[in-house]
């Protein structure tokens, strides 16, 4: 972990309020777990905190964040030209387990903006996972355009492209072919893993990435907590505990 | 070199600036960042006998120029906090300030009474924040006699140094100065964060009732330290809404002994050591030799 300076090289607009944002370092940046993440300063005056986004592709020096406009802050981000400087602190959390048994299949499932949660992990993963995405509608379908060469399912609510319809009734359709043999990855709005942890048996193992406010990114604050099954220390923290979570340790 | 070492109750800091409790976690966290060896002395999270799994979130909401918390005393308990991690402070020889607090009086007392005297203690810090549950809610710093009952009684179960930490959401914060100064407080650390709503325009709700804290809590603190230092003649360690070195200097010169630093380090984890280098580099630019020279200097 450190805080990094970074420089905006590229702030581009993929689709609709959807933008990829890229910094060059000033250090060089190493051993990031996918599902990790960073705490941007906004740089602008009007916004207090940082503000916490998944590391969506990184090489040594440099970082990429895609991200969706949901209110001032990542608005302000959207309007951040080339040339300026700001700061970066990373990477924060605790990343996807990507050491599973040999004979399972890893399946990742993601909805909207979620992909950005996933998308290093697709990245790095050795083993080719099946994908599952899920948007509102075919302009959305660009958030994946890198990823037209892996095999990915999509499932759109508008039925404007692919199964009409959610991600996870979509990902039910093909449950039935896996029995138990696969591990999955998510990441998506908390609804989307309430419906996925009805859906699957018990002894599948699930990782899910999961959103809070943060203040501080690093363990200070206790802000950010989420509630877990574990009776003795229920509110665990996302930034420094997770943000990735095994589903069935989790309280949905 | 500038001389940055402060008193504190017998003991030298090797300088007056520390963490504001529950902005450091237990201490362990800034590791990857940053020696906290080099903070004059590690401030806990508020700690109590028992552990407390506090809020359900949401538990912070930003403000444009701060943040209101409602993180609600989450805390491991005073056991675990000695067993886990002081052996932590133990090897970095940090100093430590022990911040407390209690649901009912008898809960302070007891957390009080459990707290053995150790060399690197600096003082207990008592959070009169907290709501007595027994009393419907109210907060125990808002009035004065319950301030003095309340300090004296854990006066009278430890030997270990009480300071006592105010809310300003007060008539007059002097008065409780003075009640917690005549019941034997050894300093007073001005001030807790305060009460606070947000209100969501669009789903027309409340989401968080909490503390604020952050920048806009300056003048505030700035105004109780100088009217509590010209009634009390005890310690005074000044928090609230410091972002730099500039807003540190303003504090000692109010007439705080020291200073802790809560919200700005989550916006810039850094902001402790940059503080501490550039208040060195103050006192060296304007020719003073200590720190000691800047404190309660301002003129009213
Ligand atoms: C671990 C993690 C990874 C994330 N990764 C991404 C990503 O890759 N791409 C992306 O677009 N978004 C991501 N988010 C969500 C992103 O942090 C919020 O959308 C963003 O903070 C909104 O800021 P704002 O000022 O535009 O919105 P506002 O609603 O104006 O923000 C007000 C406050 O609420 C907080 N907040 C609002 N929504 C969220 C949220 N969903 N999660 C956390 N805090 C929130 C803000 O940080 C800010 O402090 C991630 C969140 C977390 C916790
Ligand atoms: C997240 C958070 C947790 C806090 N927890 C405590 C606490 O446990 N005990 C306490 O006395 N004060 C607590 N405070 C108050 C701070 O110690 C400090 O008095 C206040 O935040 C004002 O300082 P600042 O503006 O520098 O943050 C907390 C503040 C924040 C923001
Ligand atoms: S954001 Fe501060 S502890 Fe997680």
């Amino acid at each position: 972990m450190r805080d990094f300076e970074g420089e905006v090289i590229k702030n581009e607009h993929i689709t609709k309020d959807f933008f990829i944002i890229e910094f060059r370092l000033q250090k060089p940046i190493y051993a990031i777990e996918p599902g990790q993440f960073v705490m941007v300063k906004i740089p602008d005056e009007r916004v207090f905190l940082r503000r916490p986004f998944s590391i969506y592709d990184c090489n040594k020096n440099s970082l990429s964040i895609m991200y969706r406009i949901k209110g001032e802050g990542t608005h302000y981000l959207s309007k951040t030209p080339k040339g300026i400087k700001t700061q970066i602190l990373g990477p924060l959390g605790k990343g996807f387990n990507i050491n599973f048994e040999d004979h399972l299949k890893p399946v990742i499932i993601a909805g909207g903006i979620g992909i950005a949660g996933v998308h290093l992990l697709i990245k790095k993963i050795k083993k080719t996972p099946d994908i599952f995405y899920g948007c509102s509608d075919e302009k959305e379908v660009k958030l994946i355009e890198d990823l037209k060469a892996k095999h990915v399912y999509i499932a759109t609510m508008d039925g404007s492209f692919g199964f009409k319809g959610d991600v996870i009734s979509l990902f039910e359709r093909h449950l039935k072919h896996y029995q138990s043999s696969i591990c999955i990855y998510a990441c998506g709005p908390e609804a989307m893993f309430k419906s996925l942890k009805e859906k699957i048996k018990p002894e599948i193992k699930c990782e899910v990435l999961l959103e809070e406010r943060m203040a501080c990114g690093m363990g200070l604050c206790f802000g950010c907590v989420k509630k877990t099954l574990d009776e003795k220390e229920p509110y665990k923290r996302v930034c420094k505990e997770g943000p990735v979570f095994d589903i069935w340790q989790i309280s949905l | 070199m500038a001389d940055l070492t402060v008193e504190l109750f017998g003991k030298t800091l090797k300088n007056p600036v520390m963490n504001a409790s529950g902005t450091m976690g237990y201490g362990v966290e800034m590791e990857p960042l940053w020696d906290i060896k080099n903070m004059g002395a590690y401030v806990t999270k508020g700690l109590s006998l028992k552990p407390h799994h506090g809020n359900p979130p949401p538990r912070i909401w930003e403000e444009r120029h701060g943040m209101i918390n409602s993180i609600g005393l989450h805390n491991i308990g005073i056991d675990a906090f000695f067993n886990n991690f002081m052996p932590f402070f133990e090897k970095k020889e940090l100093p430590v300030i022990i911040n407390f607090f209690g649901f009912s009086e008898e809960e302070y007392i007891e957390c009080a009474r459990q707290i053995k005297p150790h060399r690197l203690i600096v003082c207990l810090e008592a959070n009169l924040s907290c709501p007595n549950i027994k009393a419907g809610g109210i907060s125990f710093g808002k009035e004065p006699e319950n301030v003095y009952r309340l300090v004296k009684k854990i006066k009278s179960v430890t030997e270990i140094p009480v300071i006592a930490k105010l809310t300003p959401e007060v008539k007059n914060i002097s008065d409780i100065a003075m009640a917690a100064y005549d019941a034997g407080a050894d300093g007073l650390t001005l001030i807790n964060t305060i009460p606070g709503i947000y209100v969501d325009i669009d789903n027309k709700n409340i989401p968080i009732k909490g503390g604020l804290s952050g920048p806009f809590l300056k003048p505030i603190a700035l105004k109780a330290i100088k009217e509590c230092s010209e009634r009390v003649p005890i310690p005074i360690i000044g928090v609230g809404g410091i972002m730099d070195w500039k807003d540190a200097v303003a504090f000692f010169m109010a007439g705080a002994r020291a200073v802790q630093v809560g919200t700005a380090t989550f916006v810039d984890p850094f902001t402790i050591p940059k503080i501490i280098e550039n208040i060195g580099e103050f006192i060296n630019s304007k020719g003073y030799s200590s720190i000691k020279d800047i404190i309660g200097v301002v003129n009213t």
